[in-house]
């Protein structure tokens, strides 16, 4: 592996780690939040396997020379983080810890949207030619059945439900969605990305997610909104969200780089 | 509509396919499919099943405390039991650890050993 192809599959594993690392993220501050006990229990669960999974592409990353797992998902800049900035949004106006007015559907929308998108990810992704790559989304394939079950049954019976939650379903699709733009996109590397074939091309993946999709959408009488961009996240652009994060969730990491855990 | 909204189900998982269901614990869900996922990251998170039951509690007919009435019994039912018979495993074990000597088989044939 040359030294150029190697900084493109860096580039694709840090999308992928980012990814999953800020969206486990958003979902740890709905702990205790939760509409319900039992869900409280099983979203917060979700988040945690989400985050094993980031662990297991930051592992990957350390292999390939990029320094440590812990720095990589601790110390990194806003500029310097590839993740889809759907990822990094907030959950709502407020603080975890302080008045927290965290909106259930759009946690419903987006953690849908996005599983269904990583589903497709993973499956391109297990005929990886980078093998450590394709071993990783078999694994990582065993736990999103349940999660896209999850989140599909929750989108599924809210739009369901009752007139008012069909508004706020509709009105969080369509924040999804103008946040959705740079989730299939590669970045700067996406060329090099293809011809590696260290997964399948963007428009190949986004097809498949509109084709998974739309039988679920008409079900449901839905029509999808328009898919925008603001911030391409995979050449490091983002909106001030990620910074707020980045700083509460290094906050203990940061004290001490040196400690020993 | 709140006061109906959340039902309790009943969970029931098996941790072999051989093995039999086994109450679990209960949970609140809007509904069976809702249950189902519930129970899944709620109690077998950590720890391997093979598969799960929900059930309505309001489905389930249990039992008043009279009608509990009906369970009791008197406790003298010896002689429906094959327990009486306990004794013939040692026989047998009597029989199986005699010598077959010859005197032993000759008298199998019924005559006169002597």
């Amino acid at each position: 592996m040359t030294e150029t192809e190697r900084l493109a599959l860096a580039s694709l594993l840090y999308q992928l780690a980012d990814d999953d690392f800020l969206y486990a993220y958003r979902g740890s501050e709905w702990l205790g939040l939760a509409p319900h006990i039992e869900e409280d229990v099983a979203s917060s669960s979700i988040a945690q396997d989400s985050m094993g999974h980031a662990a297991m592409y930051y592992q990957l990353l350390e292999e390939i020379g990029e320094g440590k797992a812990d720095a990589l998902a601790h110390v990194r800049l806003a500029h310097e983080r590839k993740n889809s900035v759907l990822v990094e949004r907030v959950n709502g106006p407020g603080y975890y810890m302080e008045n927290p007015e965290y909106d259930w559907a759009y946690a419903v929308v987006r953690n849908y949207c996005y599983t269904l998108a990583k589903k497709v990810r993973i499956d391109s992704l297990k005929k990886s030619s980078y093998t450590p790559l394709a071993a990783l989304a078999v694994k990582v394939n065993m736990e999103l059945y349940y999660h896209l079950l999850h989140w599909q049954t929750w989108f599924t019976q809210l739009y369901q439900s009752t007139e008012t939650a069909r508004q706020k379903m509709d009105a969080a699709l369509e924040r999804v969605l103008a946040d959705f733009g740079d989730l299939f996109d590669y970045g700067e590397a996406s060329e090099l990305i293809d011809e590696m074939r260290l997964i399948e091309g963007q428009g190949i993946l986004l097809d498949r997610w509109y084709q998974a999709l739309t039988p679920v959408l008409v079900d449901l009488n839905v029509t999808l909104p328009e898919m925008k961009m603001t911030y391409n996240g995979r050449n490091g652009e983002h909106s001030p969200d990620l910074n707020d994060a980045l700083s509460t969730l290094g906050e203990v990491y940061l004290l001490d780089q040196s400690a020993v855990w | 509509m709140t006061e109906t909204f959340y039902q309790e189900f009943e969970v029931f998982s098996k941790r072999t396919p051989n093995a039999a269901f086994t109450h679990q614990f209960s949970l609140l869900a809007p509904n069976k499919e809702m249950a189902l996922l519930m129970a899944q990251e709620n109690f077998m998170r950590r720890e391997p099943v093979v598969d799960i039951w929900v059930v309505k509690r309001a489905d389930i007919r249990g039992m008043t405390p009279d009608e509990k009435l009906m369970l009791q019994r008197l406790d003298n039912k010896d002689y429906r039991t094959t327990k009486g018979y306990g004794y013939l495993k040692k026989k047998w074990r009597h029989y199986e650890q005699q010598m077959l000597d010859e005197k032993e088989i000759m008298s199998w044939q019924g005559g006169d050993s002597k």
